[in-house]
């Protein structure tokens, strides 16, 4: 048998329900695989000490629960470093969190602890989730795991990283414009982002708050699906998050929409045979029965540009609570405009403080209408298109990126890094659930097929998926 | 090309404290990228009717949390504190 670090979960699942293994080997697996990997790889920034302690409980717990255990009791998971556990840090990568002790825990955390997963630690991240690389992480870059001089993607890469090392069996992202697709794909593991309000954001440290949503990343399909259905569901307190039922049922039409604009900018992903990847994953589907139609969205042409200028906006409000007044890094200037500035000023990375500057821009008088109300108009039109799209096709099919990994500063121009998220912004903009699949490797690197549903539709994502895992 | 004090004075607007080394490259970095998502002045506003994606929710007004425990927890957060005070700069100052 192979290490038990190195089954998926709905495997590691079985076994534990049959009683072939234990949590407490489970976890010690990984914690070795972590003591092995990690100082190079930097995916966790803290492993905690009390994981074999978490583990003995979920065994003893089995014995009391018998065949009603939840699938997830027992499965150690990685948790980024936004997400609120009750007593442990959570920083956001950042050096303003950096001693920032959560008070209570997030709802998808609560959801886990509820079945009973054990939590192996907190993952590296781009600062607020502000990047694509993890580049922008206060404490070091992430390494890919299959090439350690290559980025692991981002924002969630140290979740991607420790999922596809084995030094967890799944884990929990956040996705704002790519964030648990990106590392999904670089890494070569699954990586979804459900709809808009699927997954209550209650206790995850907001980047942009009507992107923003927390998503599974797994070794396979349908591991996904198990720590979706297990997070997701309307909590009062997150108002934006909504029932199961929401979106009307959808009955699948075995039809897959491939997007004609990308025609223009195929020359993005056929240099690096990511095109051939994407033609490959287009002939298997049509083998298997699928239509394949195509689609136009003429809207994805402004995506981007109306993607930052939100993304943009939002971040500067979203962060102007840190200011040192009664949590986080705080510093004494001499006066109080000057103790905001200094603390802010020193505890946020370049790239936040770029786009904090970059929100105050686009928001103040005189440019919002060229800006704000332009992207939101985009926005819109995207959305429209979208919906229309989908009353003839199940899913949309587009890469998850341009490129496989590149290489650890590769990228030092932060617009040529926001143009890496073309395929991944649209699924944020319009609130429609995505997911990035591996289908093997381009010049030895994991490279990820994305798949973009109907709202409400992750059924048609898991149903598709498979057919392409 | 947007200006040294453009910068400086968003960097005021933010809050934020700039190294001197850094106004150059932000100048430049700032523009191009304002450059690029300039890009929507193309799009016409008011084409499509924005459908806001949720509506606002109202919560039921009942007391949750567990009162003090959570409360010494948040205590414990504050830069400087005084007994169960979180202490600040005094806001208002004479004039000068």
């Amino acid at each position: 048998m192979s290490n038990l670090n190195e089954l998926s979960i709905t495997e590691a699942s079985t076994k534990l329900a049959g009683g072939e293994i234990t949590a407490v080997q489970l976890a010690e697996a990984c914690l070795t695989e972590i003591k092995k990997r990690n100082k190079t790889l930097n995916a966790y920034l803290e492993v905690f000490d009390d994981v074999l302690e978490q583990a003995k409980k979920a065994d003893a717990l089995r014995q009391a629960q018998g065949k009603s255990a939840h699938p997830l009791l027992g499965i150690p998971l990685a948790i980024k470093d936004n997400m609120l556990i009750e007593g442990r840090t959570a920083s956001a990568a950042s050096k303003i969190l950096e001693n920032y002790v959560a008070t209570y825990d997030a709802t998808a955390i609560k959801k886990l602890k509820e079945a009973g997963a054990v939590f192996l630690g907190r993952t590296n991240m781009d600062e607020f989730a502000l990047g694509g690389s993890t580049e922008n992480s206060a404490f070091g870059v992430t390494k890919n795991p299959h090439d350690d001089s290559r980025v692991a993607g981002g924002t969630s890469g140290g979740s991607a990283a420790a999922v596809a090392a084995h030094m967890a069996l799944g884990a929990l992202g956040s996705d704002t414009g790519g964030s648990v697709r990106n590392p999904a794909s670089f890494c070569g593991v699954v990586g979804l982002k459900p709809t808009y309000g699927a997954v209550s954001r209650s206790g995850l440290i907001a980047a942009v708050s009507s992107f923003d949503q927390i998503g599974p990343i797994t070794k396979t399909i349908g591991d996904a699906e198990l720590l979706f259905n297990t997070i997701r569901g309307k909590d009062a307190l997150d108002s934006t998050s909504i029932d199961t039922n929401q979106y009307p049922a959808r009955i699948q039409k075995k039809v897959i929409g491939i997007v004609r604009e990308l025609n223009a900018t195929r020359e993005m992903f056929d240099v690096e045979g990511i095109g051939q990847k994407y033609k490959k994953a287009i002939f298997s589907l049509r083998e298997k029965g699928y239509e394949i139609k195509t689609i136009d969205l003429p809207s994805l042409a402004p995506a981007l540009a109306a993607y930052y200028i939100i993304n943009f906006a939002e971040v500067s409000s979203n962060l102007s609570r840190f200011d040192g007044v009664r949590y986080g890094l705080s510093i004494k200037g001499e006066n109080l405009f000057d103790d905001y500035a200094k603390s802010r000023g020193e505890g946020f990375g370049p790239e936040t403080r770029r786009r904090i500057m970059l929100g105050t821009y686009v928001l103040s008088a005189g440019y919002y209408d060229a800006y704000y109300s332009k992207a939101t108009a985009a926005r819109a039109q995207l959305r429209k298109e979208f919906e229309e799209v989908f009353e003839s096709v199940d899913v949309i099919l587009t890469p998850t990126m341009p490129t496989p990994a590149w290489l650890i500063g590769e990228k030092s121009d932060p617009l040529s890094a926001y143009l890496a998220d073309a395929f991944t912004v649209p699924a944020n903009l319009t609130g429609n659930p995505a997911i990035s699949i591996p289908v093997g490797t381009v010049d030895g690197l994991p490279v990820g097929i994305q798949l973009t549903a109907a709202h409400g539709d992750e059924q048609a994502l898991f149903s598709v998926g498979h057919a392409l895992e | 090309m947007i200006s040294k004090e453009e910068v400086l004075q968003l960097a005021e607007l933010a809050r934020l404290k700039l190294d001197e080394s850094e106004v150059a490259g932000l100048q430049k970095d700032i523009s191009n990228i304002l450059e690029y998502v300039g890009q929507v002045s193309k799009v016409e506003a008011g084409t499509t009717k924005e459908v806001p994606m949720n509506n606002t929710v109202m919560r039921e007004d009942l007391p949750a949390g567990t009162a003090l425990g959570e409360r010494e927890e948040l205590l414990r957060a504050f830069p400087k504190r005084e007994g169960d005070y979180n202490v600040v700069r005094k806001i208002i100052q004479k004039d000068e």
